[in-house]
């Protein structure tokens, strides 16, 4: 099999539960005979029909409201967001329609909220937010941030044939950047289960989405000081993989948390928490936390440079921990 | 932080933005003059009786189609008419119209130098155009006042020229250039000014500055003054929510806010088949209670006349104007966009309808300028553009260092009353204490 981008493994994933389930089907802005701003569903058009891959007028309200309607007949909807910031135009739809319908009335909610999230492409203040902190913070989401093309496809599948709503923020940087081969085999990968994605015994990086890579480029560079960096990318951030944070600090016990959404109120402050509780007696240095600067995401390049966590900032902070 | 680093040049025919034509001609002396508004061209009325100020009326629908297992769009209706005339304006004059003329060949020429510059890798992220559609930007902003407000949206380019910024700040605001009027902390036509233009910066999300342009006009009239606020919505962009709350607030309120739905048949890669319902988007007006026409976009003439009438209702309390503007969006939705999806025969019909050859044709035709003219004013305006695009090119980016700042407003600077201090009544403490008293059940 040839090697396949972050972006084809989505497309693979809802291509392969479409057909696989007829109550999966899509609905979202130019996503038909245009194939979606970036392209996950070019084809399906084609392929499924005018039907089952739906073009809405633009109202992110009604494509949230209308996928959880729809949800209540026991459809599986997979709606997209042409950018993860327009996810705060049903901001009111998620929080309070879709997230509280099963614990009010017990009308569970399988549906996909999905989208490309995230900068460094230089997409300025409305086209790079990470806005996955305001719904990891909401009961009854679950919110998936993938890094790998693998990772992808399985938590998409997972995502669809999950009974309740899920967020699946796609990382745009990452698109067409990375590609690996994926398993011939149906799969699907566990939502809520973080990865190991490089073992090391000096310093732990937690990190999700596309600062996985910036984690992988400081440790390539500290591995010739002789520091190990262990990298957890926890692919999910709401349910948290609690266990899989606490093992990393109880195995290095220094820990970094790394994410490019702002810092404050930011999920590092969560996660910290969440060590304080389970590995509190396990650390040997504060944690550190590294994230976007506390300001909208700027558009010109020198800005969001340095806007945006960097390689420095890990291999600063890393020798800082193992040398405290 | 960053103002515009271009300073105001002096050009040819001088800038009137905001000098305003109200003064100059009354409605009922220039409607004397013009016998093709009433006359020659009546004015007919779709069959909700919204007026329809157009010369044609294009009768046509996109549909779905299936070839060989493929899905695409075709167009049902006959596309084959010869373009009319401009409607004759009721109210501007040879100057006047000249000068919309000029801001509408900077528009087309700034648009185009940034294509190319887009070519060369100076542009950062991607470009809109608002190609064909220069006419219904520069002449609805050229027909307000000077106290009255626009929010303008990424294809109303020309509207920042003629509120009175520069082809160079658009420039550097594609370019991230620190010089840029947000300098570089966002993009495109992504900016506005306050204070001496008063202009609304918009955001991505679409509709949003219906609302508020609503709140500008409120804060305005508490302020003692009724002012006009002129922003545009796409067909697209109406189907929001905040379009809908926006604009009911404002014919709820009685406020001058004027939305100009233009209407360019496409949004994205949907057509407006699929966006809306309803055959003329105008016919919300009924609605919302407020006055609807319906104008061709590619006719300035048309299109400043209704936005002067609305902006005169606006200014005399008389409440909000829906304006649909029909045209064409010439290009894809930005740069990167081929726009395959669109059927042929459209771009073949509205490209007869360009509206800067359509005016060029009228003014000539009416000898309000001569051959001669009209190639000094292409070269003169190329000239301003190519001048702003060095100077945009050569300028620098900001410091990476600055990004954090002025995310809070420090509270040693005084935020003016744009139109003056409002009135209230004389506090009177015994009405307080006699208030405070009910609420204790004292
Ligand atoms: C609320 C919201 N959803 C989605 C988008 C993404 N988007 C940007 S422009 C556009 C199409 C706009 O079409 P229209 O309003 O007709 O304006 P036009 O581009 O034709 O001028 C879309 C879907 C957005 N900007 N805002
Ligand atoms: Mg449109």
């Amino acid at each position: 099999m040839a090697p396949v981008t972050y972006l084809e493994a989505i497309r693979e994933g809802i291509w392969e539960e479409m057909e696989r389930d007829p109550a999966v089907f899509c609905i979202g802005e130019d996503i038909g005979v245009y194939g979606g701003a970036f392209k996950v569903t070019e084809g399906f058009i084609h392929h499924f029909g005018s039907e089952r891959v739906i073009d809405t007028p633009i109202a992110e309200a009604a494509i949230v409201s209308a996928a959880f309607g729809a949800s209540l007949t026991g459809m599986r909807p997979v709606a997209e967001f042409q950018f993860m910031d327009f996810i705060s135009c049903a901001h009111n739809q998620i929080i309070n329609m879709v997230a509280k319908a099963n614990y009010r009335w017990d009308a569970p909610a399988p549906l996909v909220l999905r989208g490309p999230s995230g900068g460094g492409v230089s997409g300025g203040p409305f086209h790079s937010q990470n806005p996955e902190t305001y719904y990891a913070h909401t009961p009854g989401l679950k919110v998936i941030c993938p890094a790998t093309a693998r990772d992808a496809k399985g938590l998409i599948k997972a995502a669809i044939r999950d009974n309740n709503p899920c967020l699946f923020f796609e990382h745009k940087f990452l698109y067409r950047r990375i590609k690996e081969e994926l398993p011939n085999e149906d799969y699907t990968v566990e939502i809520g289960k973080a990865r190991m994605h490089r073992e090391g015994r000096d310093v732990s990086v937690i990190t999700y989405a596309a600062m996985v890579y910036v984690a992988q480029e400081a440790a390539d560079i500290l591995a010739k000081e002789g520091i190990e960096l262990e990298i957890v990318d926890l692919r999910t951030v709401a349910p948290l993989d609690k266990e899989a944070i606490a093992n990393t600090v109880k195995k290095t016990n220094r820990v970094i948390i790394l994410h490019e959404d702002t810092k404050t109120g930011g999920l590092a402050g969560e996660i910290a928490a969440v060590i304080n509780e389970l590995a509190f007696d396990d650390l040997d240095a504060p944690i550190a936390r590294i994230a976007s600067l506390d300001t909208p995401v700027p558009f010109s390049p020198p800005l969001e440079k340095f806007f945006l966590p960097k390689v420095e900032d890990v291999v600063r902070e890393a020798r800082r921990l193992r040398a405290y | 932080m960053k103002k515009s680093a271009s300073k105001p040049r002096t050009r040819t025919p001088t800038k009137a933005v905001l000098k305003n034509s109200r003064s100059e001609i009354s409605t009922a002396n220039s409607s004397r003059r013009n016998g093709a508004s009433s006359g020659k061209f009546p004015v007919r009325k779709n069959p909700h009786g919204i007026p329809d100020y157009r010369l044609e009326v294009l009768d046509c629908r996109t549909v779905e189609e299936w070839v060989d297992g493929q899905f695409r769009y075709n167009i049902e209706g006959d596309l084959s008419a010869e373009p009319p005339p401009l409607r004759e304006s009721k109210y501007l004059n040879k100057q006047q119209s000249i000068e919309i003329y000029r801001y509408m060949l900077l528009n087309r020429k700034m648009e185009q130098t940034l294509e190319n510059l887009f070519k060369q890798q100076k542009v950062v992220g991607g470009v809109y155009l608002g190609l064909g559609q220069e006419g219904c930007s520069c002449a609805s902003a050229y027909a307000l006042g000077e106290g009255d407000w626009i929010g303008p949206m990424i294809r109303n380019q020309g509207a920042l020229l003629v509120r009175g910024f520069e082809p160079r700040d658009v420039m550097m605001q594609y370019m991230a250039k620190s010089g840029a009027p947000t300098g570089g902390r966002d993009a495109g036509s992504h900016f506005g000014d306050k204070h001496k233009r008063h202009i609304a910066a918009p955001i991505s999300m679409l509709g949003d500055l219906i609302p508020v342009l609503a709140g500008v006009a409120l804060g305005a009239r508490l302020q003692g003054k009724n002012i006009a606020c002129l922003t545009w919505v796409g067909d697209g962009g109406q189907s929001t929510g905040p379009t809908y709350e926006g604009f009911n607030f404002a014919a709820v309120q009685k406020l001058g806010v004027i939305l100009i739905v233009e209407n360019n048949l496409w949004a994205y890669s949907t057509p407006v088949d699929r966006q809306v319902a309803c055959k003329d988007l105008a016919n919300r007006a009924i609605g919302y209670g407020v006055p609807g026409v319906i104008v061709d976009g590619t006719d300035p003439n048309q299109v400043y006349d209704v936005t002067y009438e609305a902006a005169q209702r606006a200014h005399a309390r008389e409440g909000a104007t829906l304006i649909e503007a029909k045209m064409m969006r010439m290009r894809g939705h930005a740069m990167h966009d081929a726009a395959t999806y669109v059927p042929p025969a459209y771009f073949e019909y509205w490209k007869k309808r360009d509206p800067i050859a359509r005016m060029e044709k009228y003014l000539l035709e009416k000898r309000w300028m001569s051959t001669k003219e009209n190639s000094d004013l292409i070269a003169s305006t190329q000239k301003e553009i190519d001048e702003d695009r060095d100077f945009a090119d050569a300028s620098p980016y900001p410091e990476g260092t600055t990004a954090g700042e002025r995310v809070f407003c420090d509270n040693s600077i005084e935020i003016p009353f744009l139109y003056g201090k409002p009135k209230v009544k004389q506090s009177d403490k015994k009405k307080l204490r006699a208030a405070s008293d009910v609420a204790h059940f004292r």
